[in-house]
């Protein structure tokens, strides 16, 4: 960063003495542009000696995914966007059979249980449950009083959301693929910890009277961020991160209007 | 030296040093340990009933919220969630009228139909009470056979039950109607018997005479109405809004056919509440009938009173099936779109009281999104002012005036658009009363 060419110096105006166009030895005062001697590279220093890196929403250290994070100016677009509560995409892996202190596949194992008598058809009716329950949730906690005719209209149009703190609330449950014992599910969700995931995972295998583990959390989107847009461990250089942030401007600023008016 | 020889010593005594166990030792205790089955080769999904509602009048069934079993413990007048209700059979049909519930099963034991609730008309039979074996209980709390004098009590089969304000009807396969209850009007079938005293009658009325078998009984507030398997419609009892359907204004008390605009139409859905009434053809049209004080037939009389069956000429599609409140309307068509008129809360928030055009409720409301973009209504069911609403996922959504907690949504202020029921299981089929309600679930594994 400090190697690219830097701001231009400054420019001032100063009146200079200068030779006379007569002849002899009269001064004459001209105007002439000259440099700041202040904005001289070598007098300030090298632009950039720290950055300030902000974090957007938490991820685990056994999670994996979309990472947000914003650098200088850009962490007052990140307190907007949060205050925005955009949902989150997770791929949650599952395993039927066992159960663990953790809910994740390396705790200690607590117990075994038989999973043959579960379908694809039994896993998809707890999942709609498990979507109308929190689909009331929604409803509860976002603080509009039922009665309008504005919570009427935004709820046609499904924008109901809580707009402050609340529990984690699950938008919606898809079934990926389902080949017994692993299963893999999307979930939106919002106010949520990978924890809270791996603890429905578990809550559904004990629904379906077994016992379930969960083997992978991934985010694939955190609100306009996708993984597309996300840069993998090798394109971690400067290049790549500009570009990256010169794509996501126009779409963040488009949300953010959105959302925030 | 001391060391070293201490240290073989306890070598030797001990073997292998515990330390923390390897990756191996691990897998190995994960593979020794036991493996529980906690679903049975034979685990079926269990049919259960809940109800909801106003409970002081004892239609939920439930003795202990009306009178508690322990001393500290406070009745329960309004259960404001689903609970589940302990029923003997498998319930598979359910009926609430103003205060009383009947429950019948397809069993062919002696006892085919419970009741519960208000009996101060004798509307779930003659329950004998045990402390005066001359005398009836007016309040039944929980669910008590109803005998039904049957000729094959052991073949034949109760398809459906029907409450009205007052009155009951039971529809056997082979046996008829049979009708109990209040019948000042006639709405029981029967001639009416000046000053005859309801109260701890044991006379329960049987029906047969119609064109064909009948297939639906439909009880409104005082009146009933029969389907047969022609497709044609009967009715009895109070008409002073029409709702016979005869043509006149006065009561009947034998089951006569129905003319006007449904005459040699075959009529494949009937159903009324209160004093209007719906009926379905197979061709998708839907026909009207009765009080049309709050607009419910608006669209084809300006009177308030219709006494002929007419046709609602609405340009919305083919209708599968319909359903007529106290107020409001509902019907669904064949692409699972809802439609509401009349008065009152319509479910389309607080500023839509009144419409005499069929208004779509957005499928968005029923859970349909482009998340999940096969959801649709498959039933939708009527109170006297409440309407609910049956997805082909198995969710139940209510919306109207929330009386006494009927809606079981958990909070006690009206809905004004459809909101959903948190039941744990899949809804089968929902029955609305007054002020409460009762459903048929499938549990979920």
């Amino acid at each position: 960063l400090n190697a690219a060419p830097g701001r231009v110096p400054r420019q001032r105006v100063r009146f200079l003495p200068a030779p006379a166009p007569g002849g002899g030895g009269a001064v004459e005062l001209v105007a002439a542009r000259v440099p700041v001697l202040a904005d001289h590279p070598l007098v300030r220093g090298p632009p950039f000696r720290k950055l300030k890196i902000g974090a957007g929403h938490r991820l685990d250290v056994k999670a994996s995914g979309v990472f947000v994070l914003g650098i200088g100016h850009g962490n007052k677009l990140l307190t907007e966007l949060y205050n925005c509560h955009l949902t989150k995409v997770y791929t949650v892996g599952g395993l039927f059979g066992k159960a663990t202190d953790d809910f994740s596949d390396t705790g200690n194992l607590v117990e075994k249980t038989t999973f043959d008598h579960i379908t694809r058809e039994k896993l998809e009716r707890i999942l709609a449950v498990i979507q109308g329950t929190n689909q009331k949730a929604l409803l509860l906690y976002s603080n509009i009083d039922m009665k309008t005719q504005e919570a009427y209209e935004l709820a046609v149009k499904g924008l109901i959301r809580p707009m402050g703190k609340s529990p984690p609330i699950i938008t919606a449950v898809r079934c990926l693929q389902f080949a017994l014992p692993e299963f893999q599910l999307e979930i939106h969700c919002l106010h949520e910890t990978q924890q809270y995931l791996r603890k429905m995972v578990h809550e559904i295998g004990l629904e379906l009277k077994s016992s379930a583990v969960c083997t992978q959390v991934r985010r694939i989107r955190d609100g306009v961020f996708t993984v597309d847009d996300a840069l993998p461990r090798t394109q971690w250089n400067l290049q790549s991160i500009q570009e990256a942030i010169w794509n996501c401007q126009l779409k963040v600023e488009t949300e953010l209007e959105k959302t925030l008016g | 030296a001391m060391a070293g020889v201490a240290r073989r010593l306890l070598c030797r005594g001990l073997g292998v040093a515990a330390g923390p166990p390897s990756t191996r030792q691990l897998r190995e205790a994960e593979e020794a340990a036991p493996v529980f089955q906690y679903a049975g080769k034979a685990a079926k999904r269990k049919d259960r009933v809940f109800v909801w509602g106003f409970s002081f009048s004892g239609a939920l069934g439930v003795p202990s919220f009306v009178r508690p079993d322990a001393g500290w413990k406070k009745p329960r007048r309004i259960q404001p969630t689903p609970y589940r209700l302990e029923t003997e059979e498998k319930i598979s049909s359910a009926a609430c009228g103003y205060g009383f519930t009947l429950l019948a099963s397809k069993t062919r034991d002696i006892t085919k139909v419970w009741g519960m609730g208000l009996n101060k008309d004798s509307q779930l039979g003659f329950q004998r009470s045990r402390r005066d074996q001359t005398k009836g209980y007016e309040y039944v709390l929980e669910p008590s056979p109803i005998p039904l004098p049957l000729e094959k009590p052991q073949q034949t089969r109760v398809l459906q039950v029907s409450c009205g304000r007052a009155h009951s009807l039971v529809l056997t396969d082979s046996e008829g109607v049979f009708t109990m209850g209040n019948n000042s009007y006639g709405q029981c079938g029967r001639k009416v018997v000046e000053d005859e005293i309801y109260s701890g009658s044991h006379v329960i009325h049987q029906l047969k005479e119609f064109d064909s078998r009948v297939v639906q009984v439909v009880c409104g507030q005082d009146h009933s109405l029969f389907r047969t398997k022609k497709g044609s419609v009967y009715a009895c009892g109070w008409g002073a809004d029409g709702q016979t359907g005869l043509g006149h204004y006065n009561i009947t008390s034998v089951p006569t056919k129905l003319h006007g605009d449904i005459a040699g139409v075959n009529i494949i859905q009937v159903s009324s509440c209160g004093d209007c009434c719906l009926a379905v053809s197979d061709e998708g049209d839907v026909f009207g009938w009765g009080n049309s004080e709050y607009l419910q037939l608006a669209s084809v009389t300006e009177t308030t009173q219709v006494n002929v069956p007419r046709h609602l000429p609405f340009k919305i599609g083919k209708i599968k099936e319909a359903a007529c409140g106290g107020t409001g309307n509902v019907v669904l068509t064949e692409e699972g779109n809802v439609f509401v008129w009349g008065y009152g809360i319509l479910g389309k928030g607080p500023n839509l009281a009144e419409t005499a055009v069929p208004e779509m409720i957005p499928p968005s409301l029923f859970g349909w999104s482009d998340f999940s973009p096969d959801v649709r209504v498959a039933h939708v069911r009527c109170g006297l002012s409440q309407f609910a609403a049956l997805t082909n996922r198995g969710e139940l959504f209510v919306w109207g005036k929330n009386l006494r907690g009927c809606l079981g949504t958990g909070r006690m202020e009206d809905q004004y658009f459809p909101w959903r029921v948190t039941v744990p299981g899949e809804v089968v089929d929902v029955a609305c009363g007054v002020d409460h309600m009762v459903s048929m679930v499938r549990s979920f594994t």
